[in-house]
């Protein structure tokens, strides 16, 4: 099943979300909705939400009010583990999960979890100008290479919705268009994309809309 | 290499301990007080290697071993690295006392140190942040932090790897601002970054590296290319 | 597993070495007592310790999941395993000096555990650093003193990330003996990668903060310390050198008899 036929239909709301950690609220009546295929900026300050209202489309974060949905699959009834099978993640910090003897196998882990065609791994890091280190230990590539790999593992479970943050933070110029030309991809083919992201080459790159989220509200919602 | 560089290697070049390749090859090179020189290439070319060595953190802390020549007469290097998280002590419940740990490390006096600390936070914009715990800080905020600590060192020689690497646009170019102030100051920046436009937009010479070669040392311009 | 937590405690207030003597001490003195009652006394100081602490619902929990497993292990070990004579309770045959072996063993497992969960609970690592800083105490012995103690929770919290990624690559937790082992690899072995990892990025962390300056550090914020705390300290080791002394006594005898007879 390819990406585009997963994702028809799929759309993305968060409906009078609140949340804190203790005393610091952290969104406050958040009301948003994505529509299947839309490419979406998620904007704000550090501290703003922008994290908090991604994590609960994995269901990462429960909120302390309102709903979350993800096409007709209500975040709050599924695992993180099934939630993987609708959203890719990528996480801003992305050591956390590299654990495999070579870049392939670690790249492969997610599809092989999800039940995806493995040779797509091979494809994904062909894409990403990764197929020289694919017998690499992980953790002996540089900081931003291992960061590629672990998109790369994103990108290979073929998710109808992805949500990448700050996927370019370290990248240079090069690196940063090997992600953008494979997002032009995948949102031409039906995938939605969240991109939490201070990168504003990226952004203006792959996203026809930006959210920006201030003290945990939506402040403004624009087509770019 | 002149006299006045706080940093000189001439023909050096630099191997991680078990490595057949070199990290750094042939490199000819100085910093001197007053400059800010940006460090580009891409990941594996072996900027991050420079700074370390520039710094005499290699080979002394990360093993490995140098060839050619390689001389440091700054007495008080400081580092920041891209990732802020792995800089902090782990000793430290405040923001303040995270920045104040190298000031105390050296025996200032604590009069000395508040003051320091003090006005490091300012400069970086982090002062409202000071009683607050780093672990509970977004990447932004800690990475504003390290360098607050890095420059409360007082250094002579001022390293960064990609020290923006967390910040949104308005932070990064108040960060490259600072460096510029700093160097005024009397320090030799050098800072290695993928966001090439913007460093060069403050640096007074540029160095392009291309596998752990040196390919342009010279006008900033030439590291946008 | 606990982490210090914020609170306002006599522990919390005290000096950290104050928290930190009183667990040593009855650590010590809980190994010098042989009998079932003195080893309960000791629980039950660590019981008080942990109430000092206002710690006793946070630090009861992992303690008892901790010692109750090893009383039922020494129990089967010692108690129904053990040497005659035995008498019957209930339908089982319990030897005598094995079940008070049992009792004494774990005794002294609980008492060490609420005591020194409290410890962990009430004693910040940044006050230790300063109290040891003040005290010149080398900052090669004050990282490890405090390290050690904030390892749990460090690990902890690295844990909870790398449980977060993978279950966001679809790894299933649960499940069948088998899944539920194939899944320790992606799990453990980023946590192992990313400890060794977290080694070296911290030597280089503080090195460039100057710890190897062979300067004596400055203690920016000591916490106070009062003689009775002072005295408390004292006492304790007073206490742990007269309860092995009165242990070690006989054993004098082996080295020379003037000397057993000098301490009668």
């Amino acid at each position: 099943m390819s990406a585009a036929q997963v994702s028809a239909g799929l759309d993305l709301r968060w409906d009078a979300v609140s949340h804190d950690y203790g005393a610091a609220n952290v969104l406050s009546d958040v009301t948003l909705a994505i529509g299947a295929g839309e490419s979406v900026a998620l904007l704000g300050h550090n501290g703003a939400g922008k994290t908090t209202l991604t994590r609960m489309l994995m269901g990462l974060v429960r909120p302390k009010a309102g709903t979350v949905s993800v096409g007709d699959w209500l975040v709050a009834k599924r695992r993180p583990d099934q939630m993987a099978q609708r959203v890719g993640y990528a996480f801003q910090h992305a050591d956390q999960q590299l654990f495999a003897r070579t870049v392939l196998a670690d790249v492969s882990f997610g599809p092989q979890r999800l039940g995806r065609p493995v040779h797509r791994a091979i494809e994904v890091l062909a894409e990403l100008g990764l197929d020289g280190f694919t017998g690499r230990h992980p953790y002996d590539l540089p900081a931003p290479v291992r960061k590629l790999v672990t998109l790369a593992g994103v990108f290979a479970m073929e998710p109808a919705v992805l949500v990448l943050d700050e996927p370019t933070a370290g990248f240079d110029r090069g690196l940063r268009a090997l992600v953008i030309a494979a997002l032009h991809r995948r949102i031409s083919g039906g995938v939605t994309v969240i991109a939490v992201s201070h990168d504003l080459k990226l952004v203006d790159a792959v996203s026809k809309r930006s959210v920006t989220l201030e003290q945990g509200r939506v402040v403004a919602d624009s087509i770019r | 290499m002149p006299v006045s560089a706080l940093v000189g290697m001439e023909a050096l070049s630099f191997r991680y301990a078990g490595s057949t390749t070199y990290a750094l090859s042939d490199v000819t090179l100085s910093v001197e007080r007053g400059e800010v020189v940006l460090v580009a290439g891409r990941p594996g070319s072996g900027t991050s290697t420079l700074l370390l060595v520039a710094g005499a953190y290699a080979p002394r802390l990360v093993g490995g071993a140098i060839e050619g020549g390689l001389s440091i007469s700054a007495s008080r290097p400081s580092i920041v690295f891209a990732t802020p998280w792995t800089q902090l002590t782990g000793l430290c419940r405040t923001v303040f006392a995270e920045v104040a740990f190298g000031p105390a490390s050296h025996a200032l006096p604590r009069e000395r140190i508040r003051a320091l600390v003090g006005l490091q936070l300012e400069r970086l914009g982090v002062a409202h942040l000071s009683t607050r715990d780093p672990a509970t800080l977004s990447g932004g905020e800690l990475q504003r932090v390290i360098v607050a600590a890095a420059l409360a060192l007082e250094p002579d020689l001022l390293l960064l790897d990609d020290p923006a690497a967390e910040l949104d646009p308005a932070a990064a170019d108040a960060l490259y601002g600072l460096l510029k102030e700093t160097a005024a100051e009397g320090v030799g920046v050098l800072v290695a970054t993928p966001d090439v436009e913007r460093g060069a937009r403050v640096a007074s010479r540029a160095i392009v590296l291309e596998a752990g070669r040196v390919i342009h040392d010279g006008e900033p311009a030439g590291a946008l290319a | 597993m606990i982490g210090f937590r914020t609170g306002r405690s006599p522990l919390h207030a005290a000096h950290p070495y104050t928290p930190l003597a009183i667990a040593t001490a009855l650590l010590c003195l809980v190994f010098a007592a042989q009998t079932p009652a003195a080893i309960g006394i000791f629980v039950l100081a660590g019981i008080v310790l942990a109430i000092a602490g206002s710690s006793l619902g946070y630090v009861a929990k992992p303690a008892l999941m901790l010692a109750i497993p090893t009383l039922v292990l020494l129990f089967i070990l010692h108690g129904l395993l053990g040497p005659e004579p035995r008498h019957a309770l209930g339908p089982l045959h319990v030897s005598d000096s094995g079940l008070t072996e049992a009792i004494v063993l774990g005794g002294r497992i609980t008492a060490i555990l609420f005591a020194f969960l409290t410890v962990l609970a009430t004693v910040s690592p940044d006050r230790l650093v300063e109290a040891m800083t003040e005290r010149r105490v080398s900052f090669g012995a004050t990282y490890l003193l405090v390290s050690t103690l904030t390892l749990v929770p460090r690990m902890r919290r690295r844990a909870a990330q790398i449980l977060e990624a993978q279950q966001c690559r679809g790894l299933r937790l649960g499940g069948s003996p088998l899944a539920r082992i194939m899944a320790l690899g992606p799990l453990v072995l980023p946590l192992v990668l990313g400890a060794l990892a977290e080694v070296d990025e911290q030597v280089l962390a503080l090195d460039t903060r100057g710890v190897t300056s062979g300067r004596v550090r400055t203690a920016m914020d000591p916490p106070p310390d009062s003689a009775a705390q002072w005295a408390i300290r004292w006492i304790c080791v007073c206490l742990v050198v007269g309860a092995w002394a009165e242990r070690v006594r006989p054993l004098l005898m082996l080295i020379h008899p003037h000397l057993y007879v000098a301490c009668r």
